[in-house]
């Protein structure tokens, strides 16, 4: 205990630098997000295995689900780890340790709160484009399409976009919802929900007013932008109607999310 | 000034009016008390009695109602990154992300708290508790008594002026205990005060220079504990559940009642 006899209370003789405070916040969820086997899994592992599936079928022969071509199987792809690292990942993630009171005990430090929750959704975005980078790779590999600095470019922002996306509807839930068991739920639910209507909306086998819906819906918003980005030539009213959805989405998102969220689950 | 506003105002946590609810349900009603620098104070009360309350309002992590939090002279609404510079806390319910290891929990906090602690140094910290064994394991697959140690270990890792322990020894093993007592009265010896609760009247008796009861969200009283004891010892109802010699613990009792809480 020499170090507490040693020397008077220091405390509050300096006020702790941000960087050192964030630098350590980042260092931690990094930490824990690497340790979490489950998470890596679907955030890595699952778009990679849609991708080398749907690809390679794709090679022989055509169907609704392929038709996109390769533009839309990176897009879902991407969609689907982008997706399952929000709703699944994050939104339980930050559900659980408020159960537990893991910001509580954060958030009687000196570390400012927009601190605590930046970097946890800074580690997200960073495993995001982790993945998206891998897929990418991959996806050049499979397809045997060369990609340009600036398409890699065009597919890390889309991918900013549309983690921020998917992590915004995650804040909302977390926002809206004290249950740790049913955010998990709902998050499971809303998974399904969104890549159902974003999948077979946008294949056009449920008619067009469907197709419409999940244009806007933040899976088809998604794919159209991965596609419109990788054929940029092509680019439509599809793709910038994607973009405005994506952004609606943060903005609302994030708003609920913020407006709503409570440190504490009781 | 007078001799006790002086003292007031030179004390290191202020509580005034403090009010604190909870929707309809008003959990601390109107408490104020001051602790000084180099006091160790206790805050006794039933289960339900508001006492966690109060310390959350001390640490900023719940607005008050009404009343006012001062911590060394700051407001703790008003300037809360300079109040909890100065403030160690562990809370009655919380936890450590369960993923990361003792060690690493240890430099997140040091990190959160602006200190550069090398390897050597945490390591020397987390042995200090008699943790060095546990130092690479995750916070879930330690013991409940080893996870408080780690509490306590991180509530002084700032050598805070102001020391917040809720419970402290809840879960502690007899050695365990002792060394928390050395501790806090090393951390008193540095000039730093302590703010604690617990059920344990002995332990308040022994080692608190004050005690405040407090019920309903009331404080009832506060004294010293030989103060409380004189003060109340021909209470008709301390009286009728003394047996021998009038204790805290009987004073306790006598002012709060017997019954159980829900
Ligand atoms: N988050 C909350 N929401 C609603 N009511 C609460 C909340 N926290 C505490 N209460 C209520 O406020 C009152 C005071 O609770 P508090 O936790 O401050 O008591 P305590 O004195 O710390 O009790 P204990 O000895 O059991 O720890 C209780 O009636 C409790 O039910
Ligand atoms: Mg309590």
């Amino acid at each position: 205990m020499a170090d507490l006899a040693s020397s008077a209370p220091a405390g509050g003789a300096v006020r702790a630098p941000i960087g050192l405070i964030f630098g350590s916040l980042l260092r931690a969820d990094f930490t824990v997000l690497l340790r979490s086997g489950r998470t890596l899994l679907l955030n890595i592992a699952v778009p990679i295995a849609i991708l080398v599936l749907i690809g390679l079928r794709l090679g022989n022969k055509s169907n609704a689900l392929t038709q996109g071509g390769p533009g839309f199987v990176i897009g879902l792809a991407l969609t689907y780890g982008l997706m399952a690292s929000s709703l699944m990942g994050y939104s339980i993630t930050i559900a659980r340790d408020r159960d537990a009171g893991v910001f509580q005990r954060l958030r009687v430090t000196p570390a400012p709160t927009w601190a605590i929750m930046t970097s946890r959704l800074l580690v997200q975005i960073v495993v995001d484009l982790i993945m998206t980078a891998i897929v990418a790779v991959i996806a050049s590999i499979i397809f045997g399409k060369a990609f340009s600095p600036g398409e890699y470019a065009l597919i890390f922002c889309v991918s900013i976009l549309g983690g921020a996306m998917f992590l915004a509807i995650a804040q909302a839930v977390v926002g809206l919802v004290r249950s740790a068991t049913l955010v998990n739920a709902i998050g499971r639910i809303l998974y399904v929900v969104l890549l159902l209507l974003g999948l077979l909306g946008s294949s056009g086998i449920l008619g067009s007013t469907i197709e419409a819906v999940s244009d806007w819906s933040p899976v088809g918003a998604m794919i159209n932008l991965y596609a419109g980005v990788l054929n940029i030539s092509s680019w439509d009213w599809t793709d910038t109607s994607g973009l405005i959805a994506t952004i609606g989405y943060i903005i609302v998102g994030s708003f609920i999310g913020i407006r709503w969220f409570r440190w504490e689950s009781r | 000034m007078t001799d006790e506003a002086a003292t007031i105002a030179a004390a290191m946590l202020v509580v005034d009016r403090l009010v604190v609810t909870y929707g309809t349900r008003i959990a601390v009603d109107g408490v104020t008390f001051h602790v000084q620098r180099g006091e160790i104070f206790g805050l006794l009360g039933p289960n339900g009695a508001g006492k966690t309350s109060t310390l959350n309002a001390i640490e900023g992590m719940l607005k008050p109602h009404d009343g006012t939090v001062r911590v060394d002279g700051i407001d703790i609404q008003r300037s809360p990154t300079d109040a909890k510079a100065r403030l160690g806390v562990q809370l009655q319910a919380s936890s450590f992300q369960s993923e990361l290891t003792i060690e690493e929990i240890v430099r997140l906090y040091a990190g959160l708290y602006g200190l550069r602690i090398t390897k050597a140094g945490i390591a020397d910290r987390i042995r200090d508790v008699g943790l060095g064994d546990e130092l690479g394991k995750r916070f879930k697959s330690i013991s409940g008594g080893q996870q408080q140690r780690l509490s306590l270990l991180i509530a002084v890792i700032n050598r805070p002026a102001l020391l917040l322990l809720d419970e402290p020894t809840s879960g502690l093993d007899p050695q365990s205990r002792r060394q928390l007592w050395t501790r806090i009265e090393n951390l008193r010896t540095g000039g730093g005060s302590i703010l604690l609760t617990t059920h344990s009247m002995e332990e308040a008796q022994a080692v608190c220079d004050r005690v405040a009861i407090i019920d309903h969200g009331n404080l009832l009283t506060v004294d010293t504990p030989a103060g409380l004891i004189a003060k109340h010892r021909d209470d008709p109802r301390v009286v009728k559940v003394a047996r021998g010699d009038v204790t805290l613990e009987d004073v306790f009792i006598g002012l709060t009642g017997s019954e159980i809480r829900g």
